[in-house]
């Protein structure tokens, strides 16, 4: 007896630090976004009232609001989609065939991830440049286009090369995911579905996806998070969420608002709607997407 | 006993913990415990400031001055290039620094929080205040004017509460070079500006070309007192109604989507505070005419490749009639004190000491120029040029939007500068523009004081 209490003892002394740091850190901030949302506060000082919902309701009032969770859900759904793809056939190709310089390319599609998003934006800017630009440069020496492409500065335009960027930055690091968990697919299983005639994309579809689907999931619910968190970094160092607004994403709204327009507590109410919304959407994604689990 | 070694590291984690979670508010309380108990002997005087291209020398100097000047004072400083987060965690627990010397124009907009919360002391008493070790009062030595802008006494109560600090002329910057090269004038009407900015069309050169759209504040508030004069800016500035229907605004309406049909076609591409320096680019290349600036911009292009001959030359804004006034802005920083600060009446000496001929002597050598009376004269080389442009018949515009309680989700600088980006592009109809400035402007008006 006495043995056992000794022991839960130990157990809750070795739990405590992670427990605290994990209170303090993770659970209290997170709590306070949420009461904070319902106060008028500039941020700064220790003057805020208590407004109840008002925020929320200006929010959804708000044409603003919605262009912004317009541009964010683009980003998300084509980010998603493209990175995805391009992870998934890249990851297939160098796991599934005996291309010459596999590890050459797996390092060369992990560089960008490495790269700070400063430096990937300065990047960009230079190949968007209108002028001297490497994208207009290729696009007029093939008479591709009359006038220089204003890829930062067409607000039609100018989304998809914010999302071209975050593509090229995110495609290594999904595709050395997949080629993990590729990796772990028993040989035999291929071998087998050679000796029976299915063609190398036949077993991409039946055999390598089904098999990595687990891992698959895992990857959807982080380019939700990433793409929200990774829109936020591009915008700042590439476009300030310009032209005119073109480009402003969910975070870049609320910093806007939280601290240039000294709205903190509107801000944090954008925060709780970002909070609750890509909790939703990686929900549902998970539902959707739920099979039974396959063993090899 | 192993038991007691596990169970005794686990606790030094958590109390290593605890010691991380509060270390910062311990040392703030020794602070201010160290100083209220000495307080009979020396007083210290907390100061903050952002560090701008001045850098943090000048401040230092001057703050030993003042120390030497008045004495059992110290001077205790924080010059950060990111203030607002360094001074920021302390003053939600209550603790504020005395005198804070941030401009309002931030992106994190600390100064205008504080405006827009009522944060701010009283400044009004420093004005009649003697500046320590000299005869004159503070008001005698400050260029008349400074202090009645809407961005020093914001709220509309004829009292003070942001000081003016260092100034800068702004304008249309061009290359002189190229007008002499060309035998161009420089446009004194806006008339005579378009009739330009045809000729130059003609030679594949731009009219004009901004390097952000927030640059086009100073523009805007110039030229609204072009149209309608300093009581037809007041107006607007405090968001008078029915104002942007008026015939004056209206016309400058007009002139700003006229001017952008003339504006460089890729500078919204570059319109960022990544890749502004391009936009300002091109003017040393002679690709565009006009850009509007600040005296900065010859420090902040002071390395770029520049055509041949290149030579800045700074107009004010064309009048808007033959024969009517100019004006150039004038951009200033602000020093104010928190109104929960410890040491105000330091403050305010401190404030004051500020306007000294010792002190302007000490910031004036770093390039930053105070706007006290004569001190223009003193300057030398570009600055004498673009500090003279008063004296060359520019009248000079102060203020800005008035602030008001903060209303969540209008943001009226966004509204009405960043727009302008759209009518260059033609995303936007001028009537939308108008229309939403229109909305933005009411919003605004219902939550004034």
């Amino acid at each position: 007896m006495a043995s056992n209490r000794g022991r839960s003892r130990f157990i809750f002394f070795c739990l405590a630090p992670a427990v605290v740091l994990f209170i303090v850190f993770m659970f209290i901030p997170s709590i306070d976004v949420f009461r904070m949302s319902l106060y008028k506060w500039g941020g700064y000082t220790d003057t805020k009232t208590f407004v109840g919902l008002d925020n929320f309701n200006k929010l959804f009032h708000s044409d603003k609001f919605y262009q912004v969770f317009q541009n964010s859900i683009l980003l998300i759904i084509v980010v998603t989609i493209v990175t995805f793809a391009l992870a998934l056939i890249f990851a297939g190709i160098l796991s599934r065939t005996k291309l010459k310089g596999r590890d050459f390319y797996r390092t060369v599609f992990y560089i960008p991830n490495i790269l700070s998003v400063v430096v990937i934006s300065a990047i960009f800017s230079a190949i968007y440049d209108p002028n001297n630009g490497l994208l207009n440069s290729v696009l007029q020496l093939f008479h591709a286009v009359d006038e220089p492409v204003l890829w930062l500065g067409d607000q039609k335009v100018v989304i998809y090369s914010l999302a071209g960027a975050m593509i090229w930055q995110a495609i290594g690091y999904y595709m050395v995911m997949y080629m993990a968990s590729m990796a772990n697919i028993p040989e035999s299983l291929y071998e087998s579905a050679n000796l029976e005639g299915a063609s190398p994309i036949h077993q991409f579809f039946t055999i390598t996806i089904p098999l990595i689907w687990t891992n698959i999931r895992t990857t959807l619910t982080f380019f939700i998070i990433s793409t929200i968190n990774m829109s936020f970094l591009f915008v700042t160092a590439m476009t300030s969420g310009g032209p005119d607004g073109a480009t402003e994403v969910f975070l870049s709204y609320m910093y806007k608002e939280a601290y240039t327009n000294s709205s903190y507590g509107y801000g944090m109410a954008i925060g709780v709607v970002v909070f609750l919304f890509s909790f939703a959407l990686a929900g549902i994604l998970n539902a959707v997407t739920k099979r039974d689990h396959l063993e090899y | 006993m192993r038991k007691m070694a596990t169970l005794a590291i686990a606790a030094s984690m958590v109390f290593t913990l605890a010691a991380c979670g509060s270390s910062n508010g311990n040392t703030q309380q020794n602070g201010s415990a160290s100083s209220d108990a000495s307080s009979g002997k020396v007083r210290t005087l907390k100061f903050a400031a952002l560090e701008t291209a001045y850098g943090k020398a000048p401040w230092q100097e001057v703050a030993a001055a003042f120390e030497k000047k008045v004495p059992g004072v110290k001077v205790d400083m924080t010059i950060e290039k990111n203030i607002e987060d360094v001074i920021g965690p302390s003053m939600k627990s209550g603790e504020f620094p005395d005198v804070i010397h941030l401009a309002v124009g931030q992106p994190k907009g600390l100064t205008e929080t504080f405006v827009k919360d009522n944060n701010m002391a009283d400044l009004t008493d420093v004005l009649s205040m003697k500046v320590p070790g000299e005869e004159a009062a503070v008001s005698e030595k400050i260029i008349p004017g400074f202090t009645d802008t809407t961005i020093t006494n914001p709220h509309n109560d004829g009292k003070t509460y942001l000081m003016p600090m260092f100034y800068s002329p702004t304008g249309l910057f061009y290359n002189a070079g190229l007008f002499e090269q060309k035998g161009w004038e420089v446009p004194t009407t806006w008339d005579e500006m378009w009739a330009l900015g045809d000729k130059a069309k003609a030679e594949g050169i731009a009219l004009f070309a901004y390097p952000t759209t927030g640059y086009f504040d100073s523009f805007f508030y110039a030229l609204l007192n072009e149209v309608g004069g300093p009581e037809f800016f007041g107006k607007a500035m405090s968001y008078s109604e029915g104002i942007w229907q008026s015939p004056e605004a209206t016309q400058a309406f007009d002139i700003i989507a006229k001017l952008a049909s003339y504006t460089e076609k890729t500078v919204p591409a570059n319109g960022n505070k990544d890749n502004f320096t391009k936009n300002q680019q091109l003017i040393l290349d002679n690709k565009a005419l006009f850009m509007p600036n600040g005296t900065w911009v010859v420090n902040e292009m002071a390395n770029a490749p520049r055509a041949d001959g290149f030579k800045w030359g700074f107009t004010s804004l064309p009048a808007v009639a033959n024969g009517g006034d100019r004006y150039s802005y004038t951009f200033f920083e602000q020093i104010w004190v928190p109104a929960k600060a410890k040491n105000q009446d330091l403050a305010k000496q401190f404030i004051a000491y500020l306007y000294s001929d010792e002190a302007a002597a000490i910031f004036a050598k770093a390039g930053a120029v105070q706007p006290i009376k004569g001190m223009s004269e003193k300057l030398e080389g570009d600055n004498k040029l673009f500090y003279s442009i008063y004296d060359n018949g520019a009248k000079a515009a102060m203020g800005a939007f008035t602030s008001t309680a903060p209303v969540e989700g209008v943001n009226i600088s966004d509204t009405v500068f960043g727009s302008i980006d759209s009518l260059v592009t033609g995303a936007k109809k001028q009537q939308d523009w108008v229309s939403a400035i229109t909305k933005a402007s009411d919003a605004l008006r219902a939550a004034q004081e």
